[in-house]
């Protein structure tokens, strides 16, 4: 009964933006996040992301299929190990779809803000996954080496890393490939990267340090001439060197790389924000794309040297360190925006300075910018005014203020005097 | 260093002292009202008339302890947690941990037992080749980071808030004890995918000499769990950030020790000649764990995903949405949400449509008083001159 009355209440009210100021009389919970223009763009993007998780889920099904079937036919245990590995693979694409599909429900009054936050915890879900299936091989590792001297078949070990590696890249170019259409940036839309992208200009939205508000260059390369320059800021910790059988890790490892969108600025960006679960997945691909080079260079040398069987647990040691290593930029947003800090991509001094710098502004307290997931940002505070000045017409000013500059259009302002 | 004074709620929800499903329902001393006592309340036309536990001020409340004014000079972040020298970082988790609150003692304590026992463990494995006594070392050292994450939680979730992180650090808490049930979760799983294995091998494969790891790893864990036996509970009524966390760790070594003694159980129902005992413990196992632990992971989840707090009732928010909008001054209330941060720290926005030209004093202290009734400490509230 409450919850109806609720409902009830605010269904009176007026949705949809006012023409005339930012200021949005909306009654629904629903309208916040919900206006016209973004309903759209989120479900565009949203369908995508599904579509594209969907693909990658049926064909990591159907590869396992084979690889059990080949692995029972054959009776190798590692062609089985291998097939777990891809069922860990199609756990992840599931949280991940499920994710995406959950963020879709309509708020209700016990979740005032939409399921979005579903997406950053079925995030966190699949990096735990990572981290859990990388600690499970590298004990895998030592149990094999203490277990003795077995009869490891280098040659198979190679050729199934081979296949997997293949596999994985297959699902990497389907999970990361973006023909850029239409004004689908999802999560960025708020920022105002309102923008086409045609070509493959490949970006990521996870952002870097936190001591930048100034400019930055552009990162985009193609995918033909792999030319990209990076920032100065970009490289924490993922660096690593690895050999590559394959051309195309090249390109996946500059996904690592970040831009952090200019504040304000309405450059033609070519910049392409990703679902955060879309590249939860990607990012699991990766790593087991990682792994299994690993476990090819590993299987090379053993079936090259077959004594030497403590390349498998060094190889498994290094290449799990570098997976996840992969994972920490990512586990590191997530933790950010649970944590309800400031995101990255404002500029919370230059905020309150510009705020106080409007004229009839006192103060400005409890001001708290926080994010109810990647690109979805909230901001509520107290601004002291004046006595004798208008509150409406201050409230207007700062709210406009606000939007305009900082591109936050959901807002709460206290006016007090 | 004291602890935080437990936020509790009005009388008229029934959460008194002595409710059960507390942490510490024996302690009665933390029943203390947190809230600001005005002094200078002048008359609106709406005193309360009974002074309840929890008056609020006339103005904006009272900031609480997060707030902070922004510097402006403050261009670095502050408090970031990754950065600092490895020597003075070790130094600093030992001055935290020596000043801290008795449950990271405790924690401590276990930690510091559990890896002693897992490098032994681990050693023995390696020089005598037993590769169960090496996995069972290295499932402890799972569970081992996992626990050394909480008490690092409970050390860095004291920090003041800063630029970056505006509500604090306490979320942290809420983190942890959703990374535990997680890890739990897991383990629920994996002991079922252990049991199907069982189930498929063959028994003569059972490795009893893993008994004696066992028993030892029971000994340690209900070590652990009467250490925090204040959160034995599996419904817990959290009232502040580090019950969630100290509930976390309890049913982690709670599931530990169900682990260990069914793996015991099921080496003696072998050994008696029962058939399928492994599975039959293991399955067993896993459900327990299971049924233990998704009410932390629910609640953890939901204070995670923004949902509106559960220890108030939606019944309640929409009184006092009616009694705001009641008001003949009032057009409209739209907009209420509200989310905690923790347990037991509310916080809220609200959006009012007013009539031209009203003042907006009054109905902002009526506005906030209503609610901090409620517990909402942190409330914004928009009001709209309708034109």
């Amino acid at each position: 009964m409450g919850a109806q009355s609720i409902q009830h209440t605010q269904i009176i009210e007026i949705s949809g933006e006012l023409p005339d100021t930012g200021r949005k009389i909306c009654g629904e919970a629903t309208c916040e996040f919900s206006d016209a223009g973004s309903i759209s763009k989120n479900s565009v993007e949203r369908s995508t992301s599904m579509r594209k998780l969907f693909i990658a889920v049926s064909l990591c099904v159907i590869f396992m299929a084979v690889e059990v079937v080949g692995g029972i036919k054959a009776n190798s245990l590692a062609i089985l190990t291998d097939a777990a590995h891809l069922l860990s693979d199609v756990a992840a694409f599931a949280i991940s779809l499920f994710s995406i599909w959950a963020g879709g429900w309509e708020p209700n009054p016990r979740q005032s803000f939409g399921f979005f936050r579903i997406e950053i915890l079925g995030a966190l879900v699949s990096m735990q996954l990572i981290w859990l299936l990388a600690g499970i091989l590298v004990y895998e590792a030592i149990s094999r080496l203490i277990a003795g001297p077995q009869n490891v078949d280098g040659f198979l070990m190679f050729v199934v890393a081979a296949f997997g590696l293949v596999v994985n890249i297959i699902m990497a170019l389907v999970l990361g490939h973006d023909h850029g259409h239409g004004h689908g940036h999802g999560h960025g839309h708020d920022h105002g990267h309102g923008h086409d992208h045609h070509g493959h200009s490949h970006g990521l939205s996870v952002s870097t340090s936190r001591d930048v508000k100034h400019t930055k260059d552009e990162h985009h390369h193609t995918h033909d001439d792999h030319t990209h320059h990076h920032d100065d800021e970009k490289h924490s910790k993922d660096e690593h060197h690895h050999t590559h059988e394959d051309h195309a890790h090249h390109h996946d490892h500059d996904h690592k790389d970040v831009t952090e969108p200019l504040l304000g600025e309405s450059k033609a960006k070519s910049e392409k924000k990703r679902n955060i679960n879309v590249h939860g997945a990607y990012l699991h691909v990766l790593g087991d794309s990682i792994q299994s080079v690993g476990v090819m260079i590993g299987g090379a040398i053993i079936w090259y040297k077959p004594e030497w069987k403590i390349v498998d647990l060094i190889c498994t040691l290094i290449f799990s360190v570098i997976v996840l290593a992969t994972t920490i930029n990512m586990l590191r947003n997530i933790l950010e925006v649970l944590m309800e800090s400031t995101p990255r991509e404002i500029d919370a001094t230059q905020l309150q300075k510009g705020l106080l710098e409007m004229e009839d502004v006192v103060a400005v307290h409890e001001l708290h910018i926080w994010a109810i997931t990647v690109g979805k940002i909230l901001l509520a505070c107290h601004v002291k005014i004046n006595p004798e000045a208008d509150a409406d017409i201050m409230l207007d000013k700062v709210i406009d203020y606000i939007k305009r500059v900082h591109n936050i259009s959901h807002v709460t302002i206290q006016i007090e005097r | 260093m004291t602890m935080e004074p437990i936020q509790t709620l009005n009388g008229d929800f029934g959460f008194t002292g002595n409710d059960r499903r507390f942490a510490f329902s024996r302690q009665a001393s933390f029943q203390q009202p947190r809230t600001p006592i005005s002094t200078d309340s002048t008359d609106l036309g709406l005193r309360k008339p009974f002074l309840s536990r929890t008056d609020s001020s006339i103005d904006i409340p009272p900031p609480g302890p997060h707030h902070h004014y922004w510097s402006g000079h403050d261009d670095k972040p502050s408090g970031s947690l990754e950065r600092s020298n490895f020597s003075s970082f070790v130094l600093s988790v030992f001055r935290n941990i020596r000043s801290g609150h008795r449950y990271m003692k405790r924690l401590f304590f276990m930690i510091s037992l559990n890896v002693a026992y897992s490098t032994v463990e681990l050693l023995i494995g390696l020089f005598t080749g037993r590769v169960g006594l090496v996995s069972d070392a290295v499932h402890l050292t799972f569970g081992c980071g996992l626990l050394t994450f909480s008490l690092f939680v409970m050390g860095a979730s004291r920090k003041k808030p800063d630029g970056d992180y505006t509500y604090g650090y306490k979320r942290l808490e809420v983190l942890s004890a959703f990374t535990n049930a997680l890890f739990l979760l897991f383990m629920s799983f994996s002991l079922a995918v252990e049991a199907l294995h069982a189930f498929i091998q063959d028994e003569s494969e059972h490795k009893h000499y893993l008994n004696v790891s066992a028993v030892t790893n029971l000994f340690v864990n209900l070590i652990g769990v009467w250490f925090f036996r204040n959160y034995a509970r599996i419904n817990l009524a959290y009232r502040n950030a580090e019950d969630m966390n100290c509930h976390s760790v309890f049913l982690h070594v709670l599931t530990d020790s169900i682990r260990s003694a069914g793996l015991i159980l099921a080496s003696w129902l072998l050994s008696i000649g029962v058939e399928n005992a492994e599975v039959l413990c293991l399955g067993l196992v896993s459900v327990a764990v299971f049924t233990l632990v998704l009410p932390l992971f629910r609640a953890t989840g939901g204070i995670l995903l923004q949902m509106a707090p559960p220890s108030i009732p939606t019944t309640a928010f929409s009184k006092c949405l009616r009694q705001i909008s009641a008001r003949e001054d009032i057009l409209e209330v739209s907009q209420a949400r509200f989310w905690e941060l923790v347990p037991g720290h509310v916080v809220g926005s609200l959006s009012i449509q007013v009539k031209k030209g009203v003042d907006d004093r009054p109905i902002l202290e009526f506005v906030h008083r209503l609610y901090h009734d409620f517990g909402v400490q942190d409330l914004t509230v928009q009001i709209d001159h309708a034109s």
